[in-house]
């Protein structure tokens, strides 16, 4: 079905180049146009917002380069450099979204005043999820993506969660966090401190290991990957045997060939 | 020498009316609820995981398989939150398309709901009818796209083709005839005293509980909440457009029936302009032949018949996702579900599931 996508493509494109490209283009679509002209830079105390590629090259040049990354204002970010400057350990844009990390001790706090400032109202919690960087010395980022009814801005917050850590639960600020929660830690075995149910949600009670790891084998028997490990927190924790992870056949035939599949 | 005491059933996960694998743990007290635990995962096909090893253009086939009934706006806000990621411009004529093809899946969607819902409730009629007008838009699309179920309608960048000749025009009569259908069904049901009896005050859901539990779609503007993505955060040309966002005024099952029916004219008149409107051009903006989006994260939404679709992707560059997260509004939509049953009774449950809409490989993915 790709290989025959591909063929289409191809067929598709040079016309488009003809009849395309010298149409006015009307209204452009929202998503991409909301970067302003002039972005401001942002305050002198925040971190310089994350260059995406080579942060060794002077510190204005690599922005300016890429509109996708350039910085966007936000009335909720410059609220919370007013009121914790100090808990704000970077700020990130792409595509016209501001994602703020945050450090986890009294992160309630920011998240309560971030629901209930009236200007901000961030009372929807969107979406809660994890990813694993296993290569980082804190090797989870749980995200956070608020929305405000009222205002309808946006707003991602990040949290970096370490191995044994246990994160604060957002489910006493936003109730829809129970089931997020829920999932990550069935997912990614990340532990939300004062969770009230703190249970698998989609995997069978008795699995073992959080499948959405990059380390989570793709072959074999589960007993043939795991050890038991017996860890501070008086938890289990499994590890995996690294060299006896396998992936997808077809992954390494992409990786060698970079052909036939995209 | 009596007492009583509580008593836990299962429901499911095989029974009819939970619309799939869902199994609900009902604790009761005599035939009245106390207590409902949601129990998911029978459908988990780990979609997520199967993401971050495949390129991009092989997950937007997986998106159908999340809201099978729904397909066409998986694959919208799929292909929106890659194309966002790349900054790709779509041509306005494949956003106009996409409109319509996302507003009749809809309507399509609602009508299965519809049929389903009544049907739960004993109002087996309003099925035939459903399906009847629900096939002449399956139709469409398998004009359109070759399938009637699993669509993969969409690509990254635009369509895959122009639609076919005249299928404008057979769009058009589908809306020419659309409106009297659906009198029909508001005939059977609208006021008819059982189909009241049976959803009103039924499974309330207030307005403050419905934001805490991050409700969307039709089961958050049920409870008078006005949040629509296709008015807050318009995406594919939904600005350009004249429309309604319905809100209930009670928050109960009756409220979402009404809402849905009316989003149901609402997208006809949607499509009615995109149609009248429909610029011409090219239908795909040009796309290297290999994806490879820059490092960087979205998290894109969309509109789908359920509520809130978000598509959270992270890029470390490469032609595969490093992380591919998909927000899905039964999974959040059925959180509610306890706390509308309680002090309910059992009939009432089987209502209150089909109110909130969920599609169970939505929920587990």
């Amino acid at each position: 079905m790709t290989e025959d996508n591909h063929s289409k493509d191809g067929d598709a494109t040079p016309p488009g180049d003809a009849s395309g490209t010298p149409r006015p283009q009307p209204a452009p679509a929202p998503e991409t146009s909301a970067a302003p002209p002039a972005p401001q830079p942002p305050p002198p105390a925040a971190p310089k917002p994350a260059a995406p590629a080579a942060p060794a090259v002077p510190p204005a040049a690599a922005p300016k380069a890429n509109p996708l990354t350039a910085p966007v204002p936000s009335a909720a970010l410059d609220r919370i450099r007013e009121k914790f400057a100090d808990r704000i350990v970077d700020v990130t844009y792409y595509a016209s979204e501001v994602t703020v990390r945050l450090k986890q001790d009294r992160v309630e706090e920011i998240w309560r005043f971030l629901r209930d400032d009236p200007g901000l109202r961030f009372d929807f919690l969107s979406n809660l999820t994890a990813v694993h960087w296993p290569e980082r010395p804190k090797p989870f980022e749980v995200v956070y993506h608020l929305f405000s009814i009222t205002t309808r801005q946006r707003l991602n917050l990040k949290l970096d969660v370490g191995e044994v850590e246990q994160p604060p639960t957002a489910s006493r600020v936003w109730p829809t966090a129970n089931w997020h929660e829920r999932e990550v830690f069935d997912l990614f075995g990340i532990r939300f401190h004062g969770h009230p149910d703190m249970t698998r949600i989609l995997m069978t009670d008795e699995w073992v290991g959080h499948p959405l790891r990059k380390d989570y084998p793709l072959e074999g028997k589960p007993e043939d990957h795991m050890q038991l490990r017996e860890v501070t927190t008086a938890e289990h924790v499994y590890t995996y045997d690294k060299s006896s992870i396998k992936g997808f056949g077809w992954k390494k035939e992409v990786e060698k060939t970079g052909e036939g599949r995209g | 020498m009596f007492r009583t005491e509580e008593m836990d059933i299962n429901m499911g996960p095989q029974h009819p009316s939970t619309h799939g694998v869902l199994r609900l743990v009902l604790n009761l007290d005599g035939e009245e609820i106390v207590d409902v635990r949601p129990v998911i995962g029978y459908l988990h096909r780990g979609v997520e995981k199967l993401s971050e090893h495949r390129t991009y253009a092989m997950i937007e086939p997986l998106t159908d398989r999340l809201d099978y009934v729904a397909a066409i706006s998986e694959n919208l806000g799929y292909c929106g939150a890659v194309e966002k990621l790349m900054g790709l411009q779509v041509p306005p004529r494949a956003q106009s398309i996409r409109v319509i093809l996302a507003e009749l899946q809809r309507i399509a969607s609602h009508l299965l709901w519809l049929g389903t819902h009544a049907l739960d409730l004993g109002a087996m009629t309003v099925f035939f009818y459903t399906f009847r007008e629900r096939e002449l838009i399956l139709d469409l699309f398998e004009q359109f796209c070759g399938a009637r179920l699993t669509y993969n309608a969409m690509r990254i960048g635009g369509l895959l083709e122009d639609v076919p000749p005249g299928w404008t025009d057979r769009v058009r009569h589908f809306l020419s005839i659309f409106p009297s259908r659906q009198k029909e069904y508001e005939d059977l049901l609208t006021v008819n005293r059982i189909w009241l009896g049976r959803t009103q005050g039924v499974g309330v859901l207030s307005r403050e509980d419905a934001v805490a539990l991050g409700t969307s779609g039709p089961t958050l503007r049920g409870s008078g909440v006005d949040y629509d993505v296709r008015k807050s955060q318009p995406y594919s040309s939904y600005d350009q457009f004249d429309f309604d966002v319905p809100l209930g005024t009670k928050g109960d099952t009756y409220d979402r029936y009404l809402v849905r029916m009316e989003e149901m004219r609402q997208s006809c008149r949607i499509i009615q302009q995109a149609l009248d409107r429909l610029p011409e051009g090219e239908v795909r903006a040009k796309v290297p032949k290999y994806i490879k989006p820059p490092a960087g994260e979205v998290y894109h939404v969309v509109e789908s018949p359920r509520g809130e679709q978000g598509f959270y992707i992270v890029s470390k560059g490469s032609e595969m996702p490093y992380r591919m997260r998909f927000r899905s509004p039964s999974f959040v939509n059925l959180q509610a579900l306890p706390m509308m049953c309680k002090g309910r009774l059992i009939a009432d449950v089987v209502a209150i599931i089909g109110s909130i809409d969920i599609v169970l490989g939505d929920v587990d993915r």
